[in-house]
């Protein structure tokens, strides 16, 4: 992209070297832990995320409190937000309820994932397209075999046909209709690795300016770096919100098709 | 004229119609807001939530450029 310099910087394998998956853990001044052959480095930054989740939702909030305080406090406060702003806008009482805590861990797992990747010593693991697309088939899964499940064939028939359709409308829209629904996982998954990927890749070409361009743009440059990454703890929260809204929506276009 | 050259001259035409897009939205979300101040907070939901998903259409085609790029 931007070509190699004489003291041989290549802005393509830096940006590579930061953003790729690796067998290697580069920690600040220790040597770079080599990983096992069955564990990359994003794997290991999931298996972080998900016992950070399960240390703080089991251990460090307090259930037998009365009134909540402190980090109880604040994780309610979130839940809260996807129980009643989201899953039972979306999808009625009783079942917004029943899908709350399936939301609920999609956001709170891509909030630990995407928030990680601002931390130097991790790296973002949201950032890799096969991460997203686990997420994305876990969510179609939910709404395809979740509407199977609640009313068998005939229930999902009326999530393809819709009503009150004359027939010369149908060749063309039930396969529509089909495609629509591996569409909409697709653009989960799109969503939140282009909104990763392109931020860490800003930060990282700001900061390759500095080799670049010559030390003189050091401080303009890291101060850039820096409120493009505040900016990324905003995009952080705003995609682990859009990709549980688009969830929650997409489950109640499959659960209740009539509307 | 090979593939780098039309998935820049993509990739510029991507970000045109992301930026009317969101340029429109967001137009119509703050004077919306300056109209009934007290709904404010709904309207700028509404405005965050239709951004991220006219930005996802953005992705997807600069997804695609950033492949014809490489290859």
């Amino acid at each position: 992209m931007l070509g190699t310099q004489t003291s041989t910087f290549s802005i393509d394998e830096y940006i590579q070297n930061h953003l790729a998956n690796a067998q290697e853990w580069h920690l600040p001044f220790l040597p770079p832990i080599q990983l096992p052959s069955f564990l990359s480095l994003h794997a290991l930054m999931v298996i972080f995320c998900a016992i950070f989740l399960i240390v703080l939702f089991c251990f460090l909030y307090r259930k037998k409190d009365r009134v909540p305080r402190g980090i109880t406090n604040l994780l309610e406060s979130f839940i809260l937000f996807i129980r009643d702003e989201i899953a039972i806008e979306c999808l009625g009482k009783e079942e917004g309820r029943k899908m709350t805590p399936f939301l609920a861990t999609m956001f709170f797992f891509i909030l630990g994932l995407n928030l990680m990747g601002l931390i130097p010593i991790f790296s973002t693991a949201t950032a890799n397209i096969n991460v997203t697309a686990a997420l994305a088939l876990i969510t179609f899964c939910v709404y395809i075999f979740g509407s199977l499940l609640k009313g068998g064939l005939p229930h999902f028939k009326k999530v393809i046909i819709p009503e009150g359709v004359p027939w010369w409308i149908l060749v063309i829209l039930i396969p529509l209709e089909i495609l629509t629904l591996f569409i909409r996982a697709f653009a989960l998954m799109i969503r939140l690795v282009a909104n990763m990927l392109a931020g860490h890749i800003v930060i990282l070409v700001v900061l390759g300016f500095v080799v670049i361009l010559g030390y003189i743009v050091t401080l303009p440059a890291i101060f850039m770096a820096l409120f493009i990454s505040l900016l990324e703890v905003f995009v952080a929260f705003l995609q682990a919100y859009v990709f549980t809204l688009l969830s929650a929506i997409f489950i109640s276009l499959t659960f209740n098709p009539e509307h | 004229m090979d593939s780098a050259t039309f998935a820049s001259v993509g990739a510029g035409l991507v970000t045109i119609g992301a930026g009317i897009g969101i340029g429109k939205l967001a137009a119509a979300a703050l004077e919306s807001m300056a109209r009934q101040p007290e709904i404010a907070g709904q309207i700028r939901l509404a405005m965050i939530i239709a951004a991220g998903l006219i930005e996802g259409v953005a992705f997807f085609c600069a997804v695609i450029c950033f492949k014809a790029l490489g290859g």
